[in-house]
């Protein structure tokens, strides 16, 4: 190669305009999960398939010529047809509308109430696995109260002061609901605290609040993302066993978990009528924790910027 | 290490000591009455109240039940009216446990296998298959799961005896659905955690060091993975031992489960409390032995305690 | 330390799986055929969907209850399927006025034990039906003894009890009323089963606990109550032993009736009932029975809902309903659908309660223009306009088909009638206490006897009665009711009880939805099992297997 001399370089100055922009859009956290997930095939899929779901769940029963309750003695456990989509049950009730209009039902259940869980259970874990000693042994010891307590005199007495419905019933579910969160953010956050960029964040002085938020909560997001996105089907089957011994929903409202037990009588004669429920149930439940994986892997800090 | 575990057991003392007084009492708040029969005149009804002291004012009833259960007596079933509630648990509880330990046995180890190799595998088919069979165990109703297992290997294919607990060949297949929705949750919780454990810097270093994947996996992955998964396993131990209510119904298993959700609906005062005082105890043992396990299973939390 | 975690895991894996393996027994043992196996034992295997509560013939308080014990007492009188024949008393008298029965009993009559059975087991055992101490939950079937009642409310020492042993093979009998149907009752009810003092006093608290504390006095005994099955034997000492033929009878605890079926077709039970979803499929081999159970909702016309105490309303929610209809929708088109309130097949003067009835009761396919007329008159009486200003609840149990039946109610009076209805779900045991203390608008229910007479279900209309849930008064069906107790008159005491039956159809004071069906399948080798519709519901003491 010749050598290099003065006059092979030009000095082109500062380029003032060009010098704060940035070449590629900054990725926050959330964007970079976002990317992350829409390249996952699956999880993508399993998001628009709830979000297929919901919309049905909204729209589909407006458009029908059926309501929830309507019944019809000569239209008993009927196959599909034109007039009835996914056939009838033993009452000739239409399963399409009580499909969409149980999915309401179920869909709102399982989101709110793992929802409410999943926040309760994450500060409370997270306070207590953080701060140890005696916080951590009192709520350790109300927690292993309430798992002690049978679940169903807990919702039986919270049903009787709130009465039935709905709201009743999340609030009923989330009473003993946020102990498994709790116990598991505990433990995440235990395990955490004792690591070393915890402990080299701690000796450079920078406060709980700030260690909390950079880099526990980071670290245990891809976990609880997962487990938010369990704890919908777990819900989902909560409020059908609370329906199943007459403590959830109030007829004429129906659930998945509701039409479910209506059709297990007959799986011998009329599997469609448990077959179907479960299929959406199923489905459901599979596109949750499809997207539940993929959003893990997308929000994992440890993940970012890979792939 | 031992001043840690007797820590822990006096704690859990306690706690059953308040669980049985917060029981105690919220039994008593709960609507309806243990002595409903359909025809119940109130003369009958006036005569059971004072023959289980109910005309005792409630700390009274209070007293003389601690004391009892002081010395081991959870008193008779108000339901079943000569038997003890001891009698019944000693009965039933074999069975549950009997089932719940294969259930737990075969859930733990499929769930553990299905979450490694997903995990090894993440992205892959292989990971999609493993996804979906832990899927399906928590996405199908245990009473659809039972039923149909039931049906179809059953009677359809007359593979296994249909109900009942006779012999070991009849504890299949409850023992399949029992184990499906834990073995769904495992195989979960380790993918997660295989993951998560899979970018830390010691397994970077191993595999710079050229150590084989295979000895990656056994030797530094599951170890620390396997931590999330004892978290969880307490509860569920407990849980899966002391019966299930819809399983053993649909197998005819003579376990525990019913006798736990019945009695609250029967509003059976007694069982209720002994079921509950039964269930807590072996609750709060399993947590302990898992508190301990931790401590034993990972150094930092022991030294951490100190 | 991995290897520890692992070598822990692995060893508490396999002991656990180890020690439970040979922990729990092998089951009740019917690891042989059962019936017709060429074994030559005759075993008859069978199941009850309701687990029973006691093994004390006094505390008895269910069928399932009773029916053990028809099997391992025998009263005074045997009732096999409606026939009474003597029991342990050879033969009796009962005076003019019906009011004394006088019992002989037979010499040879042996408890298990080899003791022999004597008038005092009869006192003793009826005595501590009704002590108060005792609290039967049945105690209130003795109340037709003298002094029954007065026993029961402690008022009376239980020696004031009618019933004196005159000598060890006569018993005497006093009754409150001439009740006609007194031997029928006696004779399916093993609350009045001898008892062994000695025998009751050796165990007290745990007495029948289970198979071996305790004697039996019946055609088979106990050998065994473990793991939910019941397992019984002929009782050697039984002084009819020749009638009974099986070897062996085993009822188990099947809860669920899909798993019964399911042990049925795999040959592990000869007797199983059929879920409703199941008969059409056996349309050839099933049989049925009906339990006398007939199912209602009760009217609460007291709960301040001024609806509810309107007889119009109340008729134009009865004439709303399309019965037929109903028993296709919540029924599967199995049960027979109702409108009266007595059971149709109950014993009544020499017939049955429905081939002597000339109710006029409510159309089958309901009446959609009357129960609009009723709604009217009944809203311009309640000063409404609407009749969607009024809103019922129905309240009823977490059971699948009372939820069914409440859904199909609630859409034919909507449709018909444009007012509101409410369900409300509870347990069964609050239910039942809401019938008990009147909060409840409309509340499930039903009714079946423990014995063969009409009596039983006009009862629950009478304004005094215990089980008068709907808080119904009317002195005419109270005056008739009373007259009927002390009528000795068969055919005028029918009469009477017609009678009263259509006044409170007339002033709709329930609603009658069906009279129950039991579809079953039996192994055809089983012959001689009776069945009966109140009290003891399958008899299989005098059945046999044929080869």
């Amino acid at each position: 190669m010749a050598e290099l001399n003065k006059d092979m370089f030009v000095i082109r100055g500062k380029d003032t305009v060009r010098m704060e922009s940035i070449s590629r859009p900054s990725l926050s956290f959330w964007s970079d999960a976002w990317r992350r997930l829409r390249k996952n095939k699956s999880a993508f899929f399993a998001m628009c398939l709830v979000l297929l779901y919901t919309l049905l769940a909204i729209f589909a029963p407006m458009f029908s010529q059926y309501t929830q309750s309507q019944m019809d003695a000569n239209a008993r456990h009927a196959l599909f047809s034109a007039a009835h989509w996914l056939g009838t049950d033993s009452t000739g009730r239409d399963l399409w509308v009580r499909i969409w209009m149980g999915a309401r039902v179920s869909l709102s259940i399982g989101l709110i109430s793992a929802i409410l869980n999943m926040c309760v259970g994450a500060v409370i874990g997270g306070l207590c696995g953080y701060y140890g000693g005696k916080l951590d042994m009192i709520v350790m010891r109300i927690v292993d109260l309430l798992y002690g307590i049978p679940s169903l005199i807990i919702t039986i007495l919270v049903m009787m002061v709130l009465g039935k419905g709905i709201a009743p019933l999340i609030v009923a579910m989330c009473v003993v609901g946020w102990i498994g969160t709790c116990r598991f953010v505990r433990g995440e956050v235990y395990r955490l605290k004792e690591q070393e960029f915890v402990m080299a964040a701690k000796v450079m002085g920078i406060p709980d609040f700030i260690i909390i938020i950079r880099h526990i909560i980071p670290n245990i997001m891809g976990m609880l993302v997962t487990n938010l996105c369990m704890a919908i089907p777990g819900a989902i089957f909560q409020e059908a066993f609370l329906s199943y011994i007459g403590l959830g929903i109030v007829p004429p409202d129906c659930s998945w978990g509701v039409i479910c037990k209506e059709g297990i009588q007959f799986l011998r004669y009329y599997p469609h009528e448990v077959l179907i429920p479960a299929f959406f149930v199923c489905t459901t439940m599979l596109a949750l924790n499809l997207l539940g994986n993929g959003l893990r892997d997308a929000v994992d800090p440890k993940l970012r910027g890979t792939d | 290490m031992l001043k840690y575990v007797l820590k822990r057991v006096v704690a859990a003392v306690l706690t059953i000591l308040v669980l049985i007084t917060i029981v105690f009492f919220l039994v008593r708040l709960m609507p309806g009455e243990p002595f409903t029969s359909a025809k119940l005149t109130p003369e009958v009804a006036e005569n059971m109240r004072s023959y289980y002291g109910f005309d005792k004012p409630m700390i009274v009833q209070y007293l003389q039940y601690m004391g009892n259960l002081l010395q081991g007596d959870f008193g008779y079933s108000m339901k079943y009216t000569n038997r003890t509630v001891n009698d019944i648990i000693g009965e039933t509880f074999p069975f549950s446990a009997d089932l719940g330990i294969r259930a737990l046995v075969m859930a733990v180890s499929i769930g553990l296998i299905l979450g490694i190799v997903s995990a090894r595998n993440r992205g892959k088919k292989i990971d999609f298959f493993c996804v979906i069979v832990a899927v399906l165990g928590t996405s199908i109703p245990d009473f659809i799961m039972g039923a149909v297992l039931q049906y179809t290997f059953g009677i359809k294919w007359g593979l296994f005896p249909v109900a009942r607990y006779e012999g070991i060949e009849y504890t299949i297949l409850p023992a399949c659905a029992l184990a499906f929705y834990t073995l769904a949750s495992v195989s979960r919780i380790m993918r997660a955690s295989m993951l998560e454990v899979t970018s830390q810097d010691y397994i970077k270093t191993a595999r710079s060091k050229g150590v084989s994947d295979l000895r990656i996996t056994m030797k530094h992955q599951i170890r620390n993975a396997i931590m999330p998964v004892m978290t969880v396993m307490g509860p569920t131990v407990a849980s899966v031992l002391t019966g299930t209510f819809v399983i053993e119904s649909i197998f005819a298993i003579p376990g525990m489960g019913k006798y736990y959700v019945e009695s609250v609906s029967n509003n059976d005062y007694s069982m209720v409390l002994g079921m509950t005082v039964f269930y807590g105890i072996f609750l709060v043992t399993c947590n302990l032995v898992v508190d301990i396990l931790y401590g034993v299973a990972d150094p930092r939390v022991r030294i951490g305690k100190r | 330390m991995k290897k520890k975690v692992l070598a822990v895991l692995l060893t508490a894996a396999m002991t656990a799986t180890l020690a439970a393996g040979c922990g729990v027994p092998g089951g009740g043992g019917s690891d042989d055929g059962g019936s017709g196996d060429g074994s030559g034992e005759k075993v008859f295997r069978y199941s009850t969907r309701t687990e029973p509560t006691t093994l004390d013939p006094t505390k008895g308080n269910c069928i399932p209850d009773n029916e053990i014990q028809h099997a391992l007492t025998e009263g005074l009188v045997r009732n096999t399927g409606g026939e009474v024949e003597p029991g342990i008393a050879e033969e009796w008298e009962v005076s003019e006025d019906g009011l004394t029965y006088t019992f002989h009993l037979r010499e040879d009559a042996k408890w298990s034990d080899g003791e022999p059975i004597t008038a005092n087991d009869y006192v003793y055992s009826w005595q501590r039906l009704l002590n108060p101490e005792t609290a039967a939950p049945y105690a209130f079937i003795g109340e037709y003894i003298k002094n029954g009642l007065a026993v029961e409310k402690g008022e009376m020492d239980p020696s004031e009890l009618g019933v004196v042993a005159e000598d060890d093979q006569t018993l005497v009998v006093t009754l409150e009323h001439p009740t006609e149907y007194f031997l029928s009752l006696i004779g399916s009810s093993g609350q009045f089963a001898p008892l062994r003092q000695d025998v009751v006093e050796e165990y007290g608290t745990d007495f029948a606990a289970d198979a071996e504390k305790n004697v039996y006095s019946g055609p088979y005994v106990l050998t065994s109550s473990e793991n939910q099955q019941w397992i019984f034997e002929p009782n050697e000492e039984y002084w009819n032993r020749d009638a009974i033929n099986l070897d062996r009878v085993e009822l188990t605890y099947v809860q669920n009736q899909d798993t019964a079926l399911a042990m049925y077709e795999s040959g592990d039970l000869d007797y199983s009932e059929l879920p409703s979803a199941s008969v059409q499929n056996y349309e050839d081999t099933a049989e049925v029975f009906r339990n006398g159970n007939v199912d209602y909702f009760y009217y609460n016309l007291d709960c301040g809902n001024p609806a509810m105490a309107n007889t119009n309303f109340r008729l134009a929610l009865n004439y709303a309903l399309n019965r037929n209809e109903y028993n296709t929708l919540v029924n599967n088109d199995l049960f027979v659908p109702s409108t009266g309130l007595a059971f149709s097949g109950l014993a009544d003067n020499g017939s049955t309660w429905g081939e002597n009835s000339t109710l006029e009761g409510y159309p089958l396919d309901g009446d959609e223009e009357a129960a609009k007329e009723y709604l009217d008159t009944a809203l311009s009486e309640l000063g409404m306009s609407d009749p969607s200003e009024i809103t019922v609840t129905i309240t009823t149990t977490d059971n699948e088909s009372a939820k069914k039946q409440a859904e199909v109610v609630q859409e034919m009076w909507t449709k018909a009638l444009g007012i509101n209805v409410q369900i409300e779900q509870i347990t069964y045991a609050e239910v039942l206490t809401r019938h008990s203390t009147g909060d409840f608008e409309i509340a499930w229910g039903g009714w079946g006897s423990d014995y063969d007479d009409a009596y039983s279900y006009l009862e629950l209309f009478k304004s005094d009665s215990a089980y008068n849930y709907s808080n119904y008064a009317n002195a005419e069906v109270d005056e008739l009711l009373n007259a009927s107790q002390n009528e000795t008159d068969a055919a005028k005491r029918s009469e009477m009880l017609h009678q009263a039956e259509q006044i409170i159809i007339d002033e709709a004071a329930f609603l009658p939805q069906a009279e129950r069906e039991v579809y079953y399948l039996m192994d055809e080798d089983v012959t001689g099992v009776e069945f009966f519709h109140c009290a003891v519901n399958i008899d299989w003491v005098y059945a046999d297997i044929t080869e």
